[in-house]
């Protein structure tokens, strides 16, 4: 499955740059897979689908025309919103074009606040990286799209040149990503363990920020996206379902399994059944779930279905450790979701 | 490997007088001392600040007066001292972190507890109860049940109202609820400025502020009580008997890797993201940590210097107290002397960036002012130090791939501390 060219050229980078020390890991990291068949592919599809949206948002800035257009620039951002590092943290742009989850009313409150004081930003969207992340990104457009209190506006509205400024502000984010993985996110992880890198100390540290992405995306998928609407069997939260608005909620689970089975194969450098049949199972599971925004987490049926997905993710993460983070030799560093 | 380390060392600890320089072997058990010696302080210290934090609010309810007001929130500054500083324990130690959130959960929904401006607005999709204000109602219900808080007490608080139906933002205890009860909301958006709650919140008779106010100090008095046996409790944990002490000396590599996970969890997860990077970017004062009493660059510098305490093996205490001894960078010192030199200066470098956002803030830049929208220097100034934590934390990573200490990161998933409880 993986071009022995690739292979070739990494390991003999690897022996180059870091000697001895590689000669103890069991197995090596497909550290050029990932960056060629995996990152850059995905960066370059977001920044295609971002610009996309702000063309189409500026051509005609209504929720008909623009919510296609929104939907993919969406299913482009799940292809590698579990990158949280380096590119996509920088500047806060994570949090920026996907603030979620919004515990406190966050979004609503700024998009008000904006609207009701007509903030003249929204004149100027290429600075609209000034404002409060929770007015800016997907989920900020999400609330304008189609949430029946804004969705409603006019061609010649305020609220229609925010949702151009907010598109604008998001394909810009999303061509800094892109080029920022080329030029030196991607030289600096293929550089790592050579003089002047004082980023990636050694070939190990770039394996483990990946798997360490790998972990925390299937965690993050487990216990928020699926967790936050199930909430207690007391006390479901269907209402915390991420992207509900857009019905977007389970499909945001399949495309992040997807991603992350994606980079899975390309990090590992051995076959690994047990993970992809964990894979499979999990995308089984949830593709027969005939439940777009969770709305079944309040009866026991439907509860239980949901749950199943969530614990075949959790079973996907075990599968992950056991096969991939054994036979790397590596195990997870810390991440952006550690704490609270 | 480590249990090499470790046996070595012992052997030498046998042969010589133990010394704790760098590049000399170090016992596991000695550095896990140092550790729980040092928390054994902190919630020591934050015990009797807390205690004195009680006696201000006594006199308080029984003299009010803008005096005895001012003489409770000094307290409660000074409390906060030794207790951000024993943060670094909670992430690791599952004995803390079960505990935590009944002394410093935040953010909070206040009006849960008390009056609040109209401009805070009403219950949400997310917290139904986020005008409860308990203190102006003897009787209501709470999700579906009836509840009698005719008497406010610790135990209405602790066992009724926090994370009352099931949201996190209910917090009825703590540090951060006494902030409200002694502040206010702070109304001052990203002007410079705290809450200004009158101490006539609290006078009796007809001077009586925003009513209620008996009901308002028997609020604070159980929120304080509560405090300090919370704290009572956790500073036992780690007495020569205490759990959390024996926890860790059980398992020596374990009780290692429990005391980097503590500092990288909260570095940055808890730290460089939730507290401060996040308040910058929704320019959000309500996104401080102590956003009632504008402490919150206090809480950040200590809470930094709760990490250097532990790696370097060192506490100051309140008292003037010097606690030091074998530490990990000893340990990490004698793995890998790069590595070690190199955090020290993470470490170092996180202090100073955390200094520069103190000295700002006490000298009039505040920490609203700091998160208004177009803010560079502010954002300059947050984000210097929001950088230098994420770096300290990969210098942690370093430490831990020195010491051969895996199974370290992923901290508070359920799923993943219990794996197999999913298929139970």
């Amino acid at each position: 499955m993986r071009p022995t060219t690739l292979t070739a050229r990494f390991l003999s980078a690897a022996c180059l740059s870091a000697g001895l020390t590689w000669a103890a890991l069991p197995a090596h990291a497909g550290l050029d897979e990932v960056i060629e068949l995996h990152i850059l592919p995905g960066t370059a599809d977001f920044a295609d689908a971002t610009r996309r949206l702000s063309d189409a948002a500026s051509a005609d800035c209504r929720p008909d025309a623009v919510q296609s257009p929104y939907n993919a620039a969406f299913d482009a951002w799940m292809e590698i919103s579990h990158l949280r590092f380096g590119p996509l943290e920088k500047n806060g742009r994570i949090n920026a074009i996907a603030f979620w989850p919004d515990a406190k009313g966050f979004i609503g409150r700024s998009l008000g606040g904006l609207i009701a004081d007509q903030d003249p930003i929204v004149n100027h969207p290429q600075d609209f990286g000034d404002v409060s992340v929770a007015a800016r990104g997907l989920f900020a457009l999400e609330m304008l799209l189609y949430d029946p209190q804004y969705a409603d506006y006019d061609a010649d509205s305020y609220t229609c040149r925010l949702v151009q400024a907010i598109s604008v502000d998001l394909a810009r984010m999303a061509d800094g990503i892109d080029a920022d993985w080329r030029t030196t996110q991607a030289p600096e992880m293929r550089s790592a363990g050579q003089d002047g890198n004082t980023t990636y100390l050694s070939r190990d540290e770039v394996t483990q920020a990946l798997y360490t992405a790998l972990l925390a995306g299937l965690e993050f998928t487990a216990d928020q996206r699926i967790g936050r609407p199930l909430g207690t069997f007391d006390r479901p939260r269907p209402a915390r379902a991420e992207a509900r608005r857009s019905d977007r909620s389970l499909r945001n689970v399949v495309l992040s399994l997807e991603a992350l089975r994606d980079l899975s194969g390309a990090l590992a450098d051995v076959a690994i059944p047990v993970t992809e049949a964990a894979f499979d199972t999990a995308l089984a599971e949830a593709g027969e779930l005939n439940d777009p925004v969770f709305a079944g987490v309040g009866d026991p049926t439907g509860r239980l279905k949901v749950e199943i997905v969530q614990q075949r993710i959790q079973a996907v993460r075990r599968a992950v450790e056991g096969e991939i983070g054994a036979a790397l030799g590596v195990t997870a560093g810390f991440n952006s979701a550690d704490g609270d | 490997m480590t249990r090499k380390i470790y046996a070595a060392a012992t052997a030498i600890a046998i042969a010589t007088t133990p010394a704790y320089a760098a590049n000399e072997a170090v016992d596991q058990a000695d550095v896990l001392d140092t550790y729980a010696d040092i928390a054994a302080a902190a919630y020591g210290d934050s015990l009797t600040t807390a205690q004195a934090l009680q006696a201000a609010v006594e006199a308080l309810i029984s003299d009010p007066s803008a005096e005895t007001l001012d003489a409770a929130k000094a307290a409660w500054k000074e409390a906060r001292v030794p207790y951000q500083q024993s943060e670094v324990f909670r992430f690791g130690n599952p004995i803390v972190d079960d505990w935590e959130g009944k002394v410093n959960a935040w953010p909070l929904d206040e009006g849960l507890i008390d009056y609040v401006d109209g401009s805070y607005g009403g219950a949400t999709d997310e917290n139904q109860y986020a005008v409860l204000n308990v203190v102006a109602n003897p009787t209501f219900t709470l999700s579906g049940e009836e509840v009698d808080a005719s008497e406010i007490t610790p135990d209405l608080l602790e066992n009724t109202l926090q994370e009352a139906d099931g949201v996190e933002s209910n917090v009825a205890t703590g540090y951060h609820a006494i902030e409200f009860l002694l502040w206010g909301q702070d109304l001052n958006g990203t002007d410079k400025g705290a809450g200004a709650r009158p101490w006539t919140d609290y006078a009796t008779g007809e001077a009586c502020t925003n009513d209620n106010c008996d009901r308002r100090g028997a609020y604070l008095k159980a929120a304080t009580d509560l405090l300090v046996s919370d704290l009572e409790y956790m500073a036992a944990q780690w007495g020569d008997t205490g759990d959390a002490r024996k926890t860790l000396m059980d398992d020596p590599d374990a009780g290692v890797a429990a005391i980097l996970t503590g500092m990288g969890s909260l570095s940055y997860g808890e730290q460089a993201g939730e507290r401060m990077k996040l308040g910058v970017l929704l320019n959000d004062p309500e996104e401080e940590h102590d956003c009632f009493s504008d402490n919150t660059y206090n809480s950040h510098f200590y809470d930094g210097l709760g990490v250097h305490n532990v790696y370097y093996g060192q506490y100051v205490g309140v008292d003037g107290r010097v606690v030091s001894g074998a530490s990990v960078s000893d340990l990490v010192a004698a793995a890998d002397p790069e590595v070690d030199a190199a955090l020290k200066a993470d470490l170092d470098k996180t202090m100073f960036k955390l200094m520069a956002i103190k000295v700002a803030a006490e000298g009039g830049f505040s920490y609203d002012m700091m998160l208004a929208r177009g803010n560079e220097q502010g954002e300059a100034l947050i984000m210097g130090a929001v950088d230098a934590l994420v770096q300290q934390t990969r210098g942690i990573e370093r430490a831990v791939s020195a010491l051969n200490l895996d199974d370290i990161g992923f901290e508070g998933s359920d799923s993943l501390d219990n794996p197999d409880a999913v298929f139970q």
